[in-house]
C-alpha cells in the first residue's frame, strides 16, 4: 500500500497508525511512482488518533518527538521512508534505538537528523543579513531544508533589539522576529528599501574577505567543502 | 603613506560617521592575516541588553579561497612598530605603509559586521606602536569601550603586547574571552637572534600570570568574566632549527603548566628577506603534522614523549598516529567489540567520532566489518590493525601496511580538517580525525 499525506506531523502520526503493521507500506508526501495494481491512501491528519500515537511514542522514548519533528524538515526525497522505518524500529523495539547504529533504518534516520542540524549550524554561520532603511535587517536563504524558523532563536537571542526577517525564497516563506514575538508567514517577493550604509558596509566586508586571504596558498576544494557553492547565493563577498 | 589616528570622540552606536577607509582596513587587514588563530568556540557569554552573545562551539561565518575559516573580524589596531623582529613585514624597519585606527573605528566596524552576521566577534592585536604599554593601553581602551560603552557580547579576543604593564593586561583580561601572546620562536636562542626585543620571560610570564589570575578569579566567585575562553599561542614553524620533537615538548608544558587551550603552529612564510632567515618557504606538510600531533596531545592521550624524540622530526610519510602503531605492532590487532576507548583512539583511522559510535553500536550487536562501514568508521587505515568479531581483514607483511597507510594521503587532505585553518571547524571538519 502506498499512503500519500501532507508531510504535516500530525499526518504522519496519523499514517504511522495505519503503515505500522504493513511490511510493504510505503509513505510518501511528494510524487510516488505508482506500479500497476498497487493501492495507494490518501491519509488525512486525524487529530485524535495523532494524539494516541504521539503519547505512545512520549512513552516509548521522551526525545523521539524532536527527531520526527526534524525529519519532516529534511529536503531529502526519501525523508518519509526514512522517518517510517525509524518509527517503526522504535515502536517494534519498545524505546530508544538511536545508539544502534548498525542498524539500517537507524543509521539512514541518524544521518538524515545530522544533516538537517549540521544545516541550522552552517546558517548561523552563512546567514547575512542586510540593513534596511528602518533599521530591521533582512536575510534571503535557500536552504536544501525547511528550517527557516528553526534559525530565529539563534539570531534573537544576539541581536534582541533588531526586527528581522529570515526569508526561505524557496519555499515562499518568512520566519520573523518584530522586535518582541516571533511567526512564520507566506512571503513570495520582499521588496527592501537599504539604509543608506549598507551598500559601503559591504563593500568593506567584501574588501576585507578579499585581502585577509593569502594567494600564495590557495585550497579552493577545501574551502567548498567547508562552504558549498550552493551557499554563496545571497553572500556579499560573492557578489561582483 | 601614514594615517594617524585622530583621537575624536565621535561615533557612537550607529551614528556611522566612523566608518573606516577602504585604504586603512587594507593596511590592518593584511599585516593581521598570516595569524592563525580565529577560533571563536569556549565562551557561553550572555547578551545583557546590547548586541551579541557567544557560541560556546564557535561558528565560521565564511571560508576564503586559502580554505581557512573566517569567524573574527582579525585585524591590528596599528602595524606602526618600534620593534624590530626580523620575520615579521612590520617590523620597525620594513618599508610599508602604515594605519594606525582608532578604537571608535574598529568598534563600529565590529558592530556593523557582527549586526549583517559577517564575524562572530573581534581578534584585535597591535605592533608595539609607540611603547609596549600605550600599544596595550590602546587595545584595552577599545576593548572597553566596546563592551561598555557599545554594548557588544560577542566574542573578542585580545594579542597581549610582550613587556606591557602588568595592569593593563589583567584589565584587559575582564573585557575579552582569550588572549594570546604569541612566542614566535621556539627556543630563546632564536627568539635572541630573530627577535631581539623579546625574550621567553616576557611571553610565558605573562600567562602564567593570567592563568594565576584566572584561578583566583574563579576561587573568588567575582562576578564577571575573566578570558572564558582561555588562552592560546602561535609559533612559527622553520623559521629557526628547532626540530619537532623539542616542538612538541614545548608545546606540552603549554598545555600541562600554562594551561593554554590551543597552540597553533604556522610555517614560515618569507614576507621579509634577511641574512638571518631562511628564502624557502616551510613545507605545509610538516605543519599538517605538527597539528596532527598536537590533536594527539590534547584528545587522544598520548605524550609527546611517545609521539616523536626529542631531537627528531615526524615522520612526512605518515601521520605519527600510524608512525606510533608501526613502532607498537605487537599491540595489535586489537578486537572493536572489546578493546576500551583508550585503545580504540590509538587505532589509526579511527577518531573519536567513530571510537564513540563503536562503543555505543556494540552494546546492542557484535559489531563486524559490515556494520563497521555501516556507521562510516573509515577502514583504509583500521582494517591493518583491528579485528571484527574476531576477523581479520588487513595486510600482515609490514612492508605493505607502510605502503598502504602512505599511499592515498594526498587525496584525502582535500577533506581533511586543513592544515593552518583553524579548528572552529572542529564540528564540520570531524573528518579529519586521526
Amino acid at each position: 500500500m502506498i499512503y500519500f499525506y501532507d508531510g504535516s506531523q500530525e499526518a504522519f502520526l496519523t499514517a504511522l497508525l495505519l503503515a505500522f503493521k504493513d511490511d510493504e507500506a510505503v509513505l510518501t508526501s511528494g510524487r510516488a511512482q505508482l506500479s500497476l495494481g498497487q493501492k495507494t491512501r490518501f491519509v488525512n491528519a486525524d487529530p485524535a488518533r495523532a494524539k494516541k500515537a504521539e503519547a505512545r511514542l512520549r512513552e516509548l522514548d521522551p526525545q523521539c518527538l524532536d527527531e520526527l519533528s526534524t525529519l519532516l524538515r529534511s529536503g531529502a526525497s526519501d525523508k518519509d521512508m526514512v522517518a517510517l522505518n525509524y518509527f517503526k524500529c522504535i515502536a517494534s523495539h519498545g524505546g530508544p534505538v538511536r545508539n544502534m547504529l548498525a542498524d539500517d533504518a537507524v543509521s539512514a534516520a541518524v544521518d538524515e537528523l545530522r544533516r538537517v542540524s549540521f544545516e541550522v549550524h552552517r546558517f548561523h554561520g552563512f546567514l547575512r543579513f542586510m540593513e534596511s532603511a528602518s533599521g530591521a535587517l533582512y536575510a534571503p536563504i535557500s536552504p536544501d531544508n525547511d528550517i527557516a524558523d528553526l534559525l530565529v532563536p539563534h539570531f534573537r537571542a544576539r541581536l534582541p533589539a533588531y526586527p528581522f526577517v529570515i526569508h526561505d525564497v524557496g519555499r515562499k516563506k518568512a520566519a520573523v522576529y518584530d522586535g518582541a514575538n516571533t511567526f512564520l508567514a507566506p512571503l513570495e517577493r520582499a521588496e527592501i528599501v537599504l539604509s543608506a550604509n549598507e551598500a559601503a558596509w559591504q563593500k568593506l566586508w567584501s574588501n576585507y574577505y578579499r585581502d585577509v586571504n593569502i594567494p600564495s596558498r590557495e585550497r579552493l576544494k577545501q574551502m567548498r567543502g567547508y562552504m558549498p557553492v550552493r551557499y554563496w547565493k545571497f553572500m556579499p563577498e560573492f557578489k561582483g | 603613506m601614514r594615517y594617524n589616528g585622530s583621537r575624536s570622540q565621535g561615533g557612537r552606536l550607529g551614528a556611522g560617521n566612523t566608518m573606516i577607509s577602504e585604504e586603512k582596513l587594507k593596511i590592518l587587514t593584511e599585516s593581521a592575516k598570516f595569524d592563525v588563530s580565529c577560533s571563536s568556540s569556549g565562551s557561553k557569554r550572555k547578551n545583557e541588553g546590547g548586541i551579541g552573545n557567544g557560541y560556546a562551539a564557535g561558528c565560521c561565518h565564511s571560508f576564503t579561497p586559502d580554505g581557512r575559516c573566517i569567524s573574527l573580524l582579525k585585524i591590528l589596531l596599528s602595524n606602526d612598530c618600534i620593534f624590530g623582529c626580523k620575520y615579521c613585514m612590520s617590523r620597525a624597519d620594513s618599508d610599508v605603509p602604515r594605519a594606525t585606527a582608532t578604537p571608535e573605528e574598529i568598534c563600529e566596524l565590529v558592530i556593523d559586521f557582527y549586526k549583517r552576521n559577517y564575524i562572530e566577534g573581534l581578534f584585535l592585536s597591535s605592533a608595539v606602536h609607540i611603547s609596549p604599554d600605550y600599544a596595550m593601553e590602546q587595545l584595552l581602551l577599545t576593548v572597553k569601550k566596546l563592551r561598555t560603552e557599545y554594548g557588544f557580547h560577542g566574542y573578542i579576543h585580545v594579542k597581549g603586547i610582550p613587556r606591557a604593564d602588568a595592569r593593563l593586561v589583567r584589565e584587559a583580561a575582564l573585557y575579552a574571552d582569550r588572549m594570546s601572546y604569541n612566542i614566535e620562536l621556539p627556543s630563546e636562542r632564536s627568539l635572541k637572534l630573530l627577535a631581539p626585543q623579546k625574550s621567553k620571560d616576557c611571553l610565558l610570564l605573562p600567562m602564567k600570570q593570567l592563568r594565576r589570575e584566572k584561578e583566583i578569579f574563579k576561587e573568588e566567585k567575582r562576578k564577571g568574566h575573566f578570558l572564558p575562553a582561555g588562552q592560546t599561542t602561535q609559533m612559527i614553524v622553520g623559521a629557526s632549527p628547532e626540530p619537532d620533537g623539542q616542538i612538541l615538548r614545548l608545546t606540552q608544558s603549554l598545555y600541562r603548566a600554562a594551561g593554554l587551550k590551543r597552540v597553533y603552529y604556522s610555517s614560515y612564510v618569507p614576507v621579509v628577506r634577511d641574512p638571518l632567515l631562511p628564502d624557502i618557504p616551510t613545507g605545509e606538510r610538516r605543519e599538517h603534522r605538527l597539528y596532527q600531533a598536537d590533536w594527539l596531545l590534547r584528545f587522544y592521550g598520548f605524550s609527546a614523549e611517545e609521539i616523536v624524540e626529542e631531537d627528531g622530526n615526524l615522520s612526512l610519510e605518515l601521520d605519527p598516529k600510524c608512525a606510533w602503531a608501526m613502532r607498537h605492532l605487537g599491540l595489535f590487532p586489537v578486537e572493536v567489540n572489546r578493546a576500551p576507548l583508550e585503545t580504540l583512539l590509538r587505532v589509526p583511522g579511527i577518531g573519536a567520532r567513530s571510537a564513540y559510535k563503536i562503543l555505543e553500536a556494540r552494546k546492542f550487536t557484535r559489531l563486524d566489518f559490515v556494520d563497521l562501514a555501516k556507521m562510516r568508521v573509515v577502514l583504509k587505515r583500521a582494517r591493518h590493525f583491528i579485528t571484527a568479531n574476531g576477523k581479520f581483514c588487513g595486510e600482515k607483511n609490514v612492508q605493505a601496511i607502510r605502503g598502504y597507510l602512505g599511499a592515498g594521503e594526498e587525496r584525502e587532505r582535500a577533506v581533511q580538517m586543513s592544515m593552518f585553518s583553524d579548528t572552529e571547524t572542529v564540528r564540520s571538519a570531524l573528518t579529519g580525525e586521526l
